[in-house]
């Protein structure tokens, strides 16, 4: 029973060995068989250990933990492993069709499974490092699998400045390491208790941080997810954007959670960066012209958002808005994805222009994509509802950062109307499409969306301890300012937007380079160590 | 050598990286930002001077041996990151003719 | 020009900061904190793993896991190099570079002398890992790196790359097997298959046997992307 962990490492890890070795379609089966056995050992396991996570630590060879690797779970941790495994389910299912005939594609998918569950449960500074790196690696590889120009492109882009990203967490661990004789992130935890507090100690946290940021697409560090989720194929973008950005977030909530007997007063910073990445994605996705960009830069700005609820202390009922969006988000920006493949794939083009009368030629799509825009835009019984209400309730006594909500809301509502024209129009041509598999995922996960919106109450209580009852989705209040929203959306968009004034096109044009990317993390780190220890 | 001096590479290594325009130097700079941080932690483990890490007769003093089995994981991992990203450089290459990143940019709304 | 002036600056105030962070890690490095692992793994090291090499003793056996996966992003690399350097769709500025100039005589000369020592170096690195200064992943490299040198004696050499990488992937496969075979041992996963209490010979059979297979897993996966690289020349 304890060897679980080790098992869901490991599982994916063979399965993608099997695959690639053998190149045949009946094998390619296996990766289904693998995840309905990693399903039922995870539910097993937290069945077992939920209720005792003392009881979870593990380490390999039984050798003394500050030595050797060892795993340890909590319940945050097995509900990002439930997430993962579901997500990867939806993901198969997805590419049921394309999966047959390719193996290599389901060889760094399945493989990327083994390695993100490592990540998750990991308990070790520096196996956190090397999972982090193989991600970069495999998702290198997912994004320039296309072998198109621009693919190899971002791939690049992608690789060079998360690996710079990830070289700073490294140096965060080689100062840990020499001030306490271990890189066991609870072993830390308990050095730092009673620890007197040293400039080394805010430098190797500054550090730390700097990885977990790129990795998260923070402010100004974001520049490499939109190209990243723009050219890559529809299921992966569905799991870049909906987990593999998240390993950030997790990473941040790990670190600050080792940190914690330090007490370093983090929240402002945190929030002010969050609130930030939030305006700059609203403020770029309003924009594009491109279906996935702007589901990309809608990412940036939905994990401004998620920086703005984790950044609280964990004890507060905002750190728990901020955890719910991260799950809620999953759900809608993958679905969000997913639809947005299908439907690029009938009318073999990218831009909001080009697409029109998806409601005719694809009811059942178009309806699962409505569910996700209601879900991101917030409305009542729809999960985004719930986690951006937690957050609203959190703010409510500070003025400035309840404004910042309110415009990234606004700004999120005008996307949505503005993407939302592709559902109108005449029928363009007959459109033959065998996606069976596609809607299947598509209803699964559209179905948890309005799962989560409506069943919040059991949910939270049951599984995290927190009381969320003072949230009502049914009155008619949040009905009224769900429908201020979009009617100040609507105007926004039908007034600056769509007349597509200077401003817009400047916005559209402008790119940062590689070097300013670099420029602009140089500039994070030095704004971290002002704020950390000049000030 | 005095670990400031490692870090001094480390910080070339980023200059490099927010002032060139060439993917190759690019790449360059990441290895030498890793090369950096190898030193750095090598330097850091053996502050006070043992001799190798291998246990036998006479020996007293030794240097700390994880450090030095971290960072054979750095190197196998940053060799691997670093044949990756030449081989896309390739590919870049023979996409759109240049390794310069404005250039790249330009060639593609060109299209 | 600002900019380079503004970026100096801003690394320099990175710089002073951690001249300042140092002189804390000089005290704590003096302090009780490290004392376990210069108490403990280093008198023990030896009795525990069989291995006199204590980087050998961290890597396969304290912190097995990670190797196991430095392993693995090797070969996850491996593959995703052959994916992406296959030419499935057309490639407008694809110019080959050939060889124009042969290689010198003497270059070739010395490379068949040097070649067979380089191999036997190799094998010795990799089968010594747990006594001397190496171990599978030096070794492997140095093995790889003599491969290459064939490539310049014989120009034409004809590699079958997909028969390398699938055997890479069998040899990991196998390697996760052996590394977990202590479960019907020891009752864990991935430590040394004999139990600390046996004499350090008999723990460096699985050393050996292990570092055997890492060295040859590398040394393939090396070759595999050397090849790819050439591929691209040619």
């Amino acid at each position: 029973m304890q060897f679980i962990p080790v098992y869901l490492i490991f599982i994916p890890v063979i399965t993608a060995l099997f695959i690639y070795v053998f190149k045949n379609k009946h094998i390619n089966y296996l990766a289904l068989v693998a995840q309905l056995a990693m399903t039922i050992l995870l539910i097993m396991y937290f069945t077992a250990y939920g209720d005792n996570p003392e009881a979870t630590l593990f380490v390999f060879g039984d050798w003394d933990a500050r030595v050797g690797i060892s795993l340890y779970n909590d319940r945050l941790s097995i509900s990002f492993m439930f997430l993962t495994i579901f997500t990867w389910w939806m993901v198969l299912i997805y590419t049921f069709n394309f999966r047959e005939t390719d193996h290599n594609f389901l060889f760094f998918l399945m493989f990327l499974q083994g390695v993100f569950l490592g990540f998750l449960q990991s308990n070790d500074l520096f196996n956190l490092f090397v999972f982090l790196e193989l991600t970069t690696i495999i998702v290198t590889i997912l994004i320039a699998f296309k072998k198109t120009g621009d693919a190899y492109r971002a791939g690049i882009y992608y690789e060079l400045i998360n690996v710079s990203g990830v070289l700073f967490f490294l140096l965060g661990i080689i100062i840990l390491y020499n001030s306490f004789g271990t890189i066991n992130l609870l072993a830390i935890k308990a050095g730092l208790e009673g620890m007197e507090d040293l400039t080394a100690l805010r430098m190797a946290y500054i550090f730390l941080m700097v990885g977990a940021s790129v990795k998260a697409a923070l402010f100004p560090l974001y520049t490499w997810l939109p190209k990243a989720h723009g050219v890559a194929q529809s299921g992966i973008s569905a799991l870049l954007s909906g987990l593999i950005v998240k390993g950030g977030l997790y990473l941040f909530i790990r670190i600050n959670d080792m940190f914690s007997p330090a007490n370093y007063s983090y929240s402002d910073f945190f929030f002010v960066v969050g609130g930030i990445t939030a305006g700059i994605g609203v403020m770029f996705a309003l924009s594009q012209k491109d279906i996935k960009q702007i589901l990309a830069y809608h990412t940036v700005s939905q994990v401004g958002i998620m920086m703005m609820g984790l950044s609280s202390l964990p004890t507060n009922d905002l750190f728990y808005g901020g955890l719910y969006h991260v799950f809620n988000h999953a759900l809608f920006k993958s679905l969000l994805f997913l639809g947005a493949g299908v439907i690029i794939k009938a009318y073999r083009s990218k831009k909001v222009a080009d697409i029109r009368g998806v409601m005719r030629t694809m009811p059942v799509v178009s309806i699962l994509m409505i569910v996700g825009m209601l879900s991101i835009t917030g409305a009542p019984l729809f999960n985004g509802f719930i986690s951006k209400t937690i957050i609203k309730y959190g703010i409510y006594d500070q003025e400035w950062k309840y404004w910042i909500l309110f415009f990234v809301n606004i700004g999120t509502a005008t996307s949505f109307i503005k993407m939302s024209q592709i559902f109108f129009g005449p029928r363009p041509m007959t459109i033959i499409l065998k996606d069976a598999p596609q809607r299947l995922s598509m209803i699964i996960i559209a179905f948890s969306c309005v799962m989560l919106g409506t069943l919040y109450i059991p949910i939270s209580s049951g599984y995290f301890g927190v009381d969320l009852s003072y949230i009502t989705p049914f009155g008619l209040i949040p009905l009224y300012d769900y429908i201020a929203t979009l009617t100040i959306g609507f105007c926004f968009y039908k007034l600056v937007i769509e007349k597509d004034v200077t401003m817009v096109r400047y916005i559209r044009e402008f790119k940062v380079s590689f070097e300013t990317a670099n420029y602009l993390m140089i500039g994070y780190v030095v704004a971290l160590v002002t704020y950390f220890i000049i000030l | 050598m005095d670990p400031i001096l490692t870090f001094v590479v480390i910080l070339i290594g980023f200059y490099g990286l927010s002032t060139s325009t060439n993917i190759i130097k690019s790449v360059f700079c990441v290895t030498i930002i890793e090369s950096g941080v190898i030193l750095l932690f090598l330097n850091l483990g053996n502050l006070d001077g043992g001799t190798i890490p291998i246990v036998g007769e006479g020996v007293t003093m030794i240097a700390d041996p994880l450090p030095q089995a971290l960072m054979i994981t750095t190197i196998v991992i940053g060799s691997t990151v670093t044949a990756l990203a030449l081989m896309l450089c390739i590919k870049v290459f023979h996409h759109y003719g240049t390794v310069e990143w404005a250039e790249i940019l330009r060639r593609e709304e060109g299209k | 020009m600002t900019k380079h002036f503004i970026i100096i600056i801003l690394l320099g105030v990175l710089l002073a900061v951690f001249t300042v962070a140092m002189q804390d890690i000089e005290v704590l490095y003096n302090t009780a904190l490290k004392s376990y692992l210069i108490e403990g793994v280093i008198p023990r090291g030896f009795v525990e793993t069989g291995s006199r090499n204590l980087v050998t003793a961290i890597l396969l056996d304290y912190r097995l896991f990670d190797s196991l996966f430095e392993a693995g992003i090797l070969l996850i690399a491996v593959s995703g190099i052959i994916w992406i350097s296959k030419h499935d769709i057309e490639e407008k500025n694809a110019q080959f570079m050939y060889d124009k100039y042969k290689t010198p005589d003497l270059f070739v000369t010395f490379s068949r002398l040097v070649y067979p020592l380089m191999l036997t170096f190799g094998f010795y690195v990799i089968v010594n890992g747990h006594l001397s200064p190496g171990g599978g992943f030096q070794g492997g490299a140095i093995v790889a790196s003599a491969i290459l040198i064939l490539y310049y004696i014989d120009h034409d050499k004809e590699t079958n790359i997909g028969l390398i990488v699938t055997v890479e992937k069998f040899l990991y496969i196998a390697i996760l097997l052996f590394a977990s075979l202590s479960i019907f041992t020891r009752g864990t996963y991935f430590t040394n298959v004999f139990p600390p209490t046996a004499s350090p010979d008999v723990q460096a059979i699985y050393l050996v046997i292990l570092n055997i297979m890492i060295g040859f897993k590398v040394a393939l996966g090396l070759w595999a992307i050397f090849t790819a690289f050439l591929k691209e020349g040619r």
